[in-house]
């Protein structure tokens, strides 16, 4: 009875920590976006280029619903356009575009270019009025020194409407100082499973390519629950760390399986400690960081390296959708995977009572 | 991510947000709330009983015609006993200082069914005409008059047909004038008018040769329960036909619906240009809110559907779930994007 108390006092605090920490990456901002934009109702192709002249629009607060600023009971099409400087564009990392929350639908343009999208337009409507946007800025997009140019295509079924909530900005991933090798941007990409697309032989020349780290649905998968596949060729700099290496894939949503040329080196499993009920879905394999110790020897040091990546989501957003997406040393991946858990092992409160009622008693997260 | 919070709970926190702070203001719909009285029209109108479809225009000469006060029931004015058909007329003077702003007829209580023009053309019907007869006489009558059926610093002529089956007859009570809404919206083609009606449901109804001649006719924006179909709740279809008149047919168009009790989906010549609400289907996991009834609809055409000169077929499908139903509110009809996104700038601007 008494361990029983203990116990259920003890989720009570982790629900509290856990409850008040949604925190998950390391983003740092490097260009705040809040403040006055351009604003204009109505739809138009070329009010995404950054020689449109908007001087004539209106002028909108971001982030705050455009009903409460003069467009009361407006719904349909709008856009907003915001150009920015970024002084220096920082090197070897990974660049988000953070618009908060926008309702219900959006693609965001950066100097023209699409970077990526959440919901449907219609006429197959799909709101993702609660998603957090936080786009891949792809680092050759970004002029430095510069006027960029952000326009956002955003459509608005009924009730509150635009870029109503959340954090705004230019962010990098500061997780990415613990990369050796950054592996983020452009990977190869294939819904469907097929145990062939492991090899480091097998040739994804057709596949359509992704931006990684973000979910597949801000990349034009809306839909998508099930498998699919990643891919990566790359090579290793001359004079590559020599120590033992491990891959960190980042966040999944929502199971992975990992090759690198050809040889499985890690599944999210892998990282938990086994149960008396053996291995199964919880439902929260999303919030585990991936970094997976590279066997000696599998590295090819002067040639080509393949990594395939296997995901399956069960529903919701899904994809490999947070970095830092590398090779990096075995202390930086435990120096990862301490940064993510929490002091007691666990990333979320669920994990912490999954294991609690599930797990073994004596064995150590790590 | 697995567990977003149900976007019925946030919205129904943000109506009820928006229900406290509008709640000292009142109805959202058109009501006398927010219109302002520009101009009392009691008083002496020309009258006479009967009926002839030439009455309806300006050019007719009604100068024999009796004077009769309105607001009151002719009953008391000299027509004790009659029932059956009447007409109502009256000049009336428009400034052009009123051209920003939307322009609404009252013609306050009517016993029992009326139709009104504004310089021969229909701006709006309350309850049914024989042979489907059904009264209205306890609906007040608040009329949109769209702007290019005015002619502004010159006569322009209101004539009222009205029906009275029995008891006191005409136009009987109420606060009857010339009353200004909101900032005027200039439209292109303008729909509000009659348009074929029919409850029910079948997705055939969405296509332009579909055979709609059977079909009742009603006034749109209006609610149905005004017009026949009283207490009806569920599925029902507006359809209408329009020649795309315009100057430029390159310009994006937007398809204004005003608003609809409950949901609705618009469809030109069977392909679909918008919706508001999810219509019940087993394959969607999206409820309705509840608020649709409130929102104002802006459907953008797709770029090269309409051609100029060209005669296309809006169908409207409707459910209605409970209370008043149907299109109940204008502005409908097409506008140029251009004009579109002036007019919210000027609503801005006026903060209405």
């Amino acid at each position: 009875m008494k361990t029983k108390h203990y116990k259920f006092f003890t989720f009570f605090v982790f629900f509290v920590i856990f409850g008040a920490s949604a925190h998950s990456e390391d983003l740092r901002k490097i260009v705040s976006l809040s403040g006055n934009w351009k604003f204009s109702i109505g739809d138009d192709s070329k009010w995404s280029s950054p020689s449109y002249d908007d001087s004539g629009w209106d002028q909108i607060t971001v982030p705050e619903p455009w009903e409460s600023q003069g467009y009361n009971d407006y719904n349909g099409y709008a856009w907003y356009r915001k150009s920015f400087r970024v002084r220096e564009i920082p090197s070897n990392t990974t660049i988000y575009l953070l618009l908060g929350k926008i309702d219900d639908v959006d693609i965001v343009y950066l100097n023209g270019m699409e970077i990526g999208r959440s919901g449907k337009f219609p006429p197959d409507f799909k709101t993702a009025y609660d998603r957090d946007r936080r786009y891949i800025v792809p680092a050759d997009l970004l002029k430095g020194n510069e006027e960029n140019v952000i326009s956002v295509r955003v459509y608005d079924s009924y009730l509150s409407g635009g870029i109503t909530d959340g954090p705004t900005g230019i962010y990098v991933d500061e997780d990415n100082e613990l990369l050796d090798l950054n592996l983020s941007g452009k990977w190869k990409f294939q819904t469907g499973n097929d145990k062939t697309w492991k090899s480091a032989e097998f040739n994804d020349e057709d596949w359509k390519t992704i931006n990684v780290p973000s979910a597949w649905e801000n990349q034009g998968y809306e839909d998508y629950d099930g498998y699919a596949w990643y891919r990566l060729k790359f090579s290793l700099p001359h004079d590559f760390n020599k120590g033992e290496l491990y891959l960190s894939v980042g966040k999944i949503d929502d199971i992975d399986d990992v090759y690198l040329n050809g040889e499985h080196i890690g599944n999210v499993y892998d990282l938990r400690k086994k149960s008396w009920m053996g291995v199964q879905y919880t439902g929260w394999e999303w919030t585990m960081p991936r970094a997976y110790k590279i066997r000696e020897g599998l590295l090819n040091r002067t040639g080509s390296n393949t990594i395939a990546v296997r995901v399956y989501d069960e529903q919701g957003l899904g994809g490999i959708y947070e970095g830092p997406i590398g090779i990096m040393s075995a202390e930086n991946a435990r120096k990862y995977k301490n940064k993510h858990h929490n002091n007691n092992g666990y990333n979320s409160f669920w994990e912490y009572m999954y294991d609690k009622f599930f797990g073994n008693d004596n064995s150590n997260n790590d | 991510m697995k567990t977003l919070l149900s976007k019925n709970k946030k919205r129904t926190l943000f109506i009820s947000l928006i229900i406290l702070l509008l709640s000292a203001s009142g109805k959202a719909f058109v009501s006398e709330d927010n219109l302002v009285r520009l101009k009392g029209l009691e008083g002496k109108w020309q009258f006479s009983i009967g009926m002839n479809e030439e009455w309806i225009s300006p050019k007719f000469n009604d100068s024999s015609w009796e004077s009769i006060k309105v607001p009151s029931p002719w009953e008391e004015e000299g027509f004790n006993g009659y029932n059956g058909y009447a007409f109502y007329r009256k000049n009336i003077t428009i400034p052009s200082n009123l051209k920003d702003r939307m322009l609404y007829l009252n013609m306050g209580y009517i016993d029992d069914v009326d139709e009104v023009y504004m310089n021969g053309n229909k701006i709006g019907s309350t309850g049914s005409f024989p042979p489907n007869y059904n009264t209205a006489y306890n609906a007040e009558r608040i009329y949109y008059i769209p702007a290019e059926y005015i002619n502004f610093d010159g006569s322009n002529l209101i004539a009222v047909k009205v029906y009275d089956s029995e008891g006191e007859g005409g136009i009987v009570s109420g606060d009857v004038g010339l009353y200004g809404g909101k900032t005027a919206v200039s439209l292109d083609v303008n729909l509000q008018s009659t348009w074929k009606f029919s409850p029910g449901d079948d997705l055939r109804r969405k296509e332009s040769d579909f055979d709609d001649s059977g079909w009742s006719e009603i006034f749109v924006p209006g609610k149905w329960e005004d017009q026949g179909y009283r207490d009806y709740d569920g599925y029902a279809w507006y359809r209408k036909s329009f020649v795309f008149k315009t100057t430029d047919e390159n310009e994006k168009m937007v398809l204004l619906m005003g608003k609809i009790d409950d949901i609705d989906q618009v469809y030109i010549n069977g392909i679909f240009i918008g919706s508001t609400g999810t219509f019940p289907s087993r394959s969607r996991d999206e409820a309705s809110t509840g608020q649709e009834w409130e929102a104002f609809r802006g459907y953008y055409i797709p770029d090269g559907l309409l051609k100029k000169n060209q005669k296309y077929v809006i169908a409207v499908r409707v459910l209605d779930t409970g209370g008043d139903g149907g299109i109940y509110e204008g502005p409908v009809g097409l506008i140029t994007q251009t004009k579109y996104i002036e007019y919210w700038r000027k609503i801005k601007k006026d903060g209405n």
